[in-house]
């Protein structure tokens, strides 16, 4: 591939992606640190989800089982095994394998039916893993879980910031070269019109049930960093909160743009930080998730696009009121 | 055989119990296509309003109209505010309704308190009978016996009277009824509205039933109206009892027999639905 074919908006965020190697640098605190690691994760996580809901329409309410499976994989492999990196490897292969039966078993059940039926049977199935969880003490340490050590390479704040950083320009450009391949123009279709697009000669179900198991294996690679973070699991990680808030930030951020769930990753974190931090201020703040919920359903209702997406279509209409005058 | 009876009869009453909540999830989806996976905040507004009336008043029916009337002023705000500007689109709708959820959940814990309520059955429905060897406790039976008096009156207004008629009609063809004189932005909002009111009504139904309540459980039984809703059919009215009922008796006997099962058995029916007869046990191929 040569240089000059790489276009201008890809040099911007390789641009901001090197800015981001230099940060840990100048923000030496170690909690400072943990925060933008959360944010990469969690980055991670909602664009495995956005390819889903943004870019093929589907809408999954149990997408945390994914991230959990990638959890609790490593946690066990960690735990069981030794701290090593060839375990790590081993939990990643397992969690990757998981969670794309998982997720295809799921997408064959579903997805030939509307949209309804996946976003209840992942909800339903998203409880199952929960209680499931909680109930195989012997090997998840039930509802207490347990604490693990990780490979002495990743236990510095330092190196599990460029992991976690170069995880996530990974797998941005990644997905970003998936939805832009014919493959992703299909998943797009699909979205704005199911009917035409299998009259088209498309087999939409095929597609579909792909696209659901890259978003589930991407989600439980953001499991398994999640895990090397905190070096603690529990049934949290299997908890709905969780696709609430990643839902959040797809939707804040902005909907089938990719960036937008990174941006909305940032802001989200940001804000749990900023909003529990306050709870000592005002016991309001202790139900923040009420600011959420509010804040979310004006987005839907008002910025459907979020962010990114209200943006994109600014600058749209922008360069097209410009192309016209110079025509005149 | 007394431990039969008594399975059924507790099946029996599990299975009213999620038949009301799900009554008023397929009533909406039924008539209006509207998905609303805010039913489960319905459901707690109902339990935690209706279970402070009872308790400051003593009186279980004004407990009941207490939760009701919830319902339906919830039902009438969100109606009104979250569900009408996004009708027909159901991706919003699926969303929006989610957040609305959430936002329910936690007003709850504000108003009342982030703490579990404890609350027990008046007196007189209280305790149990005794035929031969096989206990009847009076609570259960009070709720089958709701159960059915709501299902009848609904099916009733549904096929005999002209309400039922005009609402089929409304999904059909919205401009056609709009143009034959017909209010129908109102008739959507009442139809809303007694969803919502028979949702907050199982509330109060299932809080005394379990004997506590707290702001998650609107989550966890929403659940348990999808299955039930997935297995009947989406929309199906008759189906929903059906599938009601027979998550109700499979839970109770289940937690019996093979307890470790009975965590797994509803999700367990509801694939073997879908992979058999997707569009659930009482609906024609859409």
């Amino acid at each position: 591939m040569r240089l000059g074919n790489i276009d201008k908006t890809t040099w911007i965020y390789l641009g901001i992606a090197l800015a981001l190697f230099i940060v840990p640098f100048i923000l030496t605190g170690r909690s400072a640190q943990f925060i933008m690691i959360q944010i990469f994760i969690f980055a991670i996580f909602a664009m495995s989800y956005d390819l889903l809901l943004g870019y093929t329409g589907i809408i999954s309410f149990g997408h945390v089982m994914f991230f959990g499976i990638g959890a609790y994989s490593t946690a066990i492999f960690m735990d069981r095994l030794d701290a090593s990196i060839g375990a790590l490897v081993l939990a990643v292969a397992v969690a990757v394998i998981l969670a794309a039966i998982v997720s295809f078993i799921v997408g064959m059940l579903t997805l030939r039916l509307k949209s309804h039926f996946y976003a209840m049977l992942t909800l339903g199935l998203a409880g199952l893993f929960l209680v499931v969880a909680e109930k195989w003490r012997p090997l998840t340490g039930g509802f207490d879980g347990f604490t693990f050590r990780v490979p002495d390479l990743l236990s510095t704040s330092e190196s599990l910031y460029t992991l976690s950083l170069i995880s996530l320009i990974l797998i941005f450009f990644g997905l970003r070269r998936f939805t832009n391949s014919p493959f992703g123009k299909v998943l797009m279709t699909i979205r704005e019109n199911e009917e035409r697009t299998e009259s088209l000669g498309y087999n939409v179900l095929h597609y579909k049930v792909i696209a659901s198991v890259v978003s589930g294996v991407v989600a439980s690679f953001a499991g398994v960093l999640y895990m090397l973070s905190l070096r603690f699991v529990d049934t949290s990680v299997f908890a709905t909160d969780i696709t609430i808030d990643v839902l959040l930030m797809t939707i804040i951020g902005g909907v089938g743009t990719l960036v937008g769930p990174i941006l909305g990753a940032g802001l989200v974190e940001l804000a749990h930080h900023w909003l529990s931090g306050l709870s000592d201020v005002h016991w309001i703040f202790e139900r923040w998730i009420i600011l959420y919920g509010t804040v979310y359903i004006l987005v839907v209702i008002f910025f459907p696009l979020g962010i990114v997406g209200t943006i994109r279509k600014k600058m749209a209409k922008r360069t097209a009121v410009q192309a016209r005058s110079i025509k005149k | 055989m007394d431990l039969i009876i008594t399975l059924i009869i507790n099946g029996l009453a599990t299975g009213m119990l999620i038949f009301l909540l799900a009554a008023g999830l397929t009533l909406i989806f039924g008539l209006m296509h509207v998905l609303n996976f805010a039913h489960g905040g319905l459901f707690i507004w109902g339990a935690f309003t209706g279970v402070w009336v009872y308790q400051l008043s003593g009186s279980l029916l004004l407990g009941i109209g207490a939760a009701i009337f919830t319902g339906l002023v919830l039902g009438l705000i969100t109606e009104r505010l979250i569900i009408r500007p996004v009708y027909g689109n159901t991706m919003q709708q699926i969303l929006i309704t989610l957040g609305l959820m959430l936002v329910l959940q936690e007003l709850i814990k504000v108003v009342y308190g982030p703490d579990q309520v404890a609350v027990a059955p008046p007196e007189y429905l209280d305790g149990s009978f005794l035929i031969g060897d096989i206990v009847l406790i009076k609570y259960r039976l009070f709720i089958i016996a709701v159960g059915l008096l709501v299902f009848i009156v609904i099916s009733f207004i549904l096929k005999r009277t002209k309400i039922g008629l005009v609402v089929r009609a409304g999904v059909m063809n919205k401009e056609m009824v709009q143009a034959l004189g017909i209010n129908i932005q109102v008739v959507f909002m009442l139809v809303f509205m007694a969803g919502a009111a028979l949702a907050a009504l199982s509330g109060i139904l299932h809080a005394l039933y379990s004997g506590v309540i707290y702001a998650e459980m609107g989550l966890e039984f929403s659940i348990l109206a999808f299955i039930v809703v997935v297995i009947g059919g989406m929309g199906s009215f008759k189906g929903s009892l059906f599938a009601a009922i027979l998550v109700g008796l499979a839970q109770a006997f289940m937690a019996y027999y093979v307890p470790f099962l009975s965590l797994a058995v509803n999700m367990l029916l509801m694939v073997i639905v879908l992979i058999f007869r997707p569009q659930g046990l009482f609906r024609g191929k859409e």
